[in-house]
């Protein structure tokens, strides 16, 4: 059975105008991702592309005017889209843990940090205070908090970026998750601070064995850090595979588009590069969804392109996979 | 990730929404809007509405209560009360639109200047203004205009500027806010001189605010220039003006001829109410936050 | 040799905080210089100072010591109305386009104000120089009568970009130009800047944190650490033989979208010390896997170890290269 099952989920944001007319901006069209114990896939696309939309409608931490309005998400067999909100919140901190961007607006800034920790491992389990503090300094220190007895009575303004990263990762940790979703979780720190917190969640995935999701616009992250990825553009997953199939051949045009455009592979004054506005969410395109920016295109996209299995086992949404 | 949804609509869209947003204003400023127009169309065309000339008194006819010839009755000299509260409509915009008009032209290059130059400048302004605030306006409005002479002129001067502070004050902060912005840097960058950066990049991004305020602004001259000429200062009594109306009613009160103060006082209280609702509306419109959260 | 537009020498800035006596040693001894025809790029983490020494250079925002010298004039001291007439000949661009233009002009009279102010054109001369510069920076003409909200992020600093290049300066200061643009979009821009830079001869300065976009850019590259310049060296040299253990780390941690990159991971403890509380001596000691005693007190000087490579650090002799101490 696959740690996390998701099939055809669609998210749309419905706005009502002044007037009451009813707009839907598809912001998700039928994804479709499976993940495995132990596994850590990378969800890459541009601004818009719906890579944190996804993980926030696993998580049912949509706001309105954000709104599921089809498909299925299977968490160990068990539907998250129907549960309700108590059943959810018994699992999001438990079962599934998150890693979000902005990690020092995202720490409560009036608890200090050890009782933050100890107060969602006693959110999720019966444990005495005495049992969380040592579970929690022991998780301080798992995620490299130097001095974890001290820091933990450390109010969040006194963390620098890094540290406050840390912190969150070790609450999302506190009730080993089989699920962690990581969205940006080194966007907005520096190098040097975002190569020690890969490498500490690469080794606490490792160690657990976490299905782990990283969201990031970073191909470099990608290409070093996770086993799969999934490219996504306009709300729908257009290729995904493991790494090391879709670097060395990419299948479906926008992620050829993508790979191309990295500092690493652009070539300068080779001119007709890419470029171009994702399509207007209000108003997609029939059929393939990059078709206005795909070189390739032709009629035939015009309507909607088959998901294709490659001998690789990469799948495919493009018309023109097999070519 | 709502935002990026929203920027994705075309231009022509967001524009169509705003005028739709326009056109649909509450209800309760559509009523301020109504409530203005009357008694605008009152003041520009008030010889087609009154009956009788506001200022030639019927010897015979004193204090006479509502009647048929008299719709609101008449006054202690005999005036008909009806055409005098229309041509007091006149007096009503006459102060207010002009006063703010000078308070706008005062205040928003003062807050321009005080705010992008900061410095002792700023903080001498800024005393005065706030000078200017902790006395009562009232009482230093009727200080001064009692000071300078008792003329129309010098009420609609003094309320311009006693004014000024308060749209100085919103255009230095908006100000303050922009003048480390990117665009104000990347301005200087380009070699702007000061008064381009002033008139070209700062106020057209500081002026919303300053012109939500115009209404209510408004509402507060006619208040005030009301009380004036209440107290007796600035106009004086036979002019058709509601505050004078109101000064000489208000003794017949106490003898039961109501009539002379209350129907001056309901026009006030109307176009004051009118003005401010208006001006709720226009804040509504102009600043998106207020609306969001409604 | 190329001929030198802008020299700085020691070039330093702090911001007091607050009323205390504090201060924020933002930039602490700078000398660079950079070359017509050139791209200087300059990377490093945030709180390195790079985007201080950007707006120092191009004085807006005065610096507490040091020397400016722009085209052979010293602009160090110069008037805000005195630098006026120099800003014909050095521009800026600004990392988020969508706050560095003014909301309320149209996209033509953007482009048009620096010609507006510097030049004197006639009304239609203008318009045609705008509507050449919209080409140049191939941003479609139908946008001039638009306002910024319009327009996408990539169009936005393309914009940005013409209106640098308007009045054909002779400086550009490009401050993380890309970084806040989708991949996409931003190998259009870069595409762009390499193209102007053979047109226009101008000397550009490109900050970045990005260590793929400047190696892609930049002829040589000045690495910052807290305000200071610990290496600076040609592009190859940097990326074949690092000198610096800082320069190393930040190599190391730098993840190429390739496969077959080989990377080297030297993970650095800790964080940027705070540029409040300065560390003593080399600036870098406090995470320096290489530093011994002398580094916490001597402050390194620059040193020419190879041509046109200068380094400042102690250890250089003996034992400063940690990485090939790694493998060893």
């Amino acid at each position: 059975m696959n740690l996390l099952k998701i099939t055809d989920l669609q998210t749309h944001f419905v706005f009502h105008d002044i007037d009451n007319y009813r707009r839907e901006a598809r912001a998700l069209n039928k994804v479709n991702l499976n993940l495995n114990r132990g596994e850590i896939v990378g969800i890459v696309g541009e601004t818009g592309a719906g890579k944190s939309l996804t993980a926030q409608s696993i998580c049912g931490l949509l706001r309105p005017p954000a709104k599921v309005v089809g498909g299925s998400v299977l968490f160990l067999g068990k539907e998250l889209l129907s549960l309700a909100e108590e059943d959810l919140n018994d699992i999001r901190g438990a079962e599934i843990g998150m890693v979000v961007q902005n990690p020092k607006s995202s720490l409560d800034p009036l608890t200090r940090i050890g009782d933050q920790l100890v107060r969602i491992h006693q959110t999720h389990t019966a444990s005495a205070i005495s049992v969380a503090r040592s579970k929690a300094i022991a998780m301080m220190h798992a995620v490299g908090i130097p001095d974890p007895e001290k820091r933990f009575s450390a109010w969040p303004h006194e963390l620098s970026g890094g540290m406050a990263q840390r912190v969150l990762i070790a609450m999302a940790l506190m009730n080993e998750p089989k699920l962690l979703i990581a969205d940006e979780p080194t966007t907005g720190l520096d190098v040097t601070v975002q190569a020690q917190i890969l490498e500490l969640l690469k080794d606490l995935v490792r160690r657990f064995e976490m299905g782990t999701i990283i969201i990031t616009h970073d191909l470099g992250i990608v290409a070093h850090y996770c086993d799969k990825v999934a490219v996504m553009f306009a709300g729908e997953i257009v290729e995904y595979g493991t790494v090391t199939d879709i670097f060395r051949r990419p299948g479906h045009p926008y992620t050829k588009q993508l790979l191309a455009s990295t500092p690493e592979k652009l070539k300068l004054n080779e001119a007709g590069s890419l470029g171009g506005q994702p399509p207007d969410l209000f108003n997609l395109p029939e059929g393939c969804l990059s078709q206005d920016r795909c070189s390739l295109a032709s009629d035939q996209c015009r309507t909607p392109p088959p998901v294709i299995t490659l001998e690789t086992g990469q799948t495919v949404r493009c018309h023109f996979a097999l070519q | 990730m709502p935002p990026s949804v929203t920027h994705q609509l075309t231009w022509p869209r967001r524009t169509a929404n705003r005028v739709r947003g326009l056109s649909r204003l509450s209800p309760t400023a559509a009523a301020g809007v109504v409530i203005i127009v009357c008694f605008g169309v009152l003041a520009l065309f008030s010889e087609w509405f009154m009956t009788h000339d506001p200022v030639s008194s019927y010897p015979d006819r004193i204090l006479q209560g509502p009647s048929y010839e008299h719709w609101f009755g008449t006054d202690g000299n005999g005036m008909d009360i009806f055409s005098r509260v229309i041509y007091g409509a006149k007096f009503g915009f006459g102060i207010a639109i002009p006063a703010v008009i000078i308070a706008v032209l005062i205040g928003i290059p003062v807050g321009l200047i005080a705010g992008y130059r900061g410095g002792a400048l700023d903080e001498i302004l800024m005393r005065i203004f706030d000078g200017l605030r902790v006395f009562p306006s009232i009482i230093l409005a009727l200080a001064v205009v009692a000071a300078t002479g008792q003329s129309l002129l010098n009420v609609v001067l003094v309320l311009g500027f006693l004014d000024s502070p308060v749209f100085a004050r919103l255009v230095r902060a908006e100000v303050l806010a922009l003048r480390s912005s990117n665009f104000v840097e990347s301005a200087i960058a380009a070699g702007n001189p000061t008064w381009r950066i002033l008139f070209f990049h700062l106020l057209p991004n500081t002026i919303q605010g300053a012109m939500a305020q115009t209404a209510v602004r408004a509402a507060w001259a006619v208040r005030i220039s009301a009380t004036l000429a209440f107290l007796g200062i600035g106009i004086q009594a036979p002019t058709p003006e509601w505050g004078a109306m109101i000064r000489q009613g208000a003794e017949f009160m106490v003898t039961g001829q109501w009539w002379v103060a209350i129907f001056p006082g309901i026009a006030l209280i109307f176009l004051v109410f009118g003005l401010n609702l208006l001006g709720d509306g226009i804040q509504d419109i102009l600043d998106p936050r207020r609306r969001a959260s409604k | 040799m190329r001929q030198p537009i802008l020299r700085a020498k020691n070039l330093v800035k702090r911001f007091s905080v607050g009323r205390s006596s504090s201060y924020v040693n933002a930039v602490n001894g700078v000398d660079l210089t950079i070359h017509r025809g050139e791209i200087l790029g300059m990377v490093g983490e945030s709180g390195s100072g790079k985007s201080t020494i950007g707006r120092t250079l191009l004085r807006l925002t005065d610096p507490t010591e040091g020397l400016i010298e722009f085209d052979g004039r010293d602009i160090t001291s110069l008037s805000a109305k005195e630098l006026r007439p120099l800003r014909k000949d050095m521009q800026m661009v600004f990392q988020d386009p969508w706050s560095a233009l003014n909301p309320r002009m149209k996209i033509g009279d953007l482009i048009a104000e620096p010609l507006r102010i510097h030049l004197k054109l006639s009304e239609p001369d203008l318009r045609d120089r705008t509507e050449l510069l919209a080409k140049k920076v191939r941003l479609s003409t139908e946008f001039l009568n638009r306002t910024p909200s319009a327009l996408s992020g990539g169009q936005l600093q393309r914009v940005c970009i013409a209106r640098a290049i308007a009045t054909n300066p002779k400086l550009i200061i490009l401050d993380e130009p890309t970084s806040s643009l989708d991949l996409s979009v931003r190998a259009g821009i870069l595409e762009l800047l390499m193209e102007l830079r053979e047109e226009t001869q101008a000397g550009f300065l490109f900050i970045s944190h990005d260590l793929g976009t400047i190696k892609l850019i930049s002829d040589t590259i000045a690495v910052l650490y807290l305000g200071r310049i610990v290496e600076l060296v040609p592009k190859e040299a940097l990326f074949n033989e690092p000198a610096h253990p800082y320069s190393q780390s930040l190599l190391s941690a730098h993840l190429p979208a390739d496969l077959d990159a080989p990377i080297q991971r030297l993970i650095l403890e800790g964080e940027i010390p705070s540029p409040i509380d300065l560390p003593s001596g080399c600036s870098f000691h406090t995470r320096c896997p290489a530093a011994v005693d002398v580094c916490k007190t001597a402050t390194p000087q620059p040193e020419l170890i190879a041509q046109n490579h200068h380094v400042s650090c102690l250890r250089l002799k003996d034992g400063g290269n940690i990485l090939s101490r790694q493998q060893a």
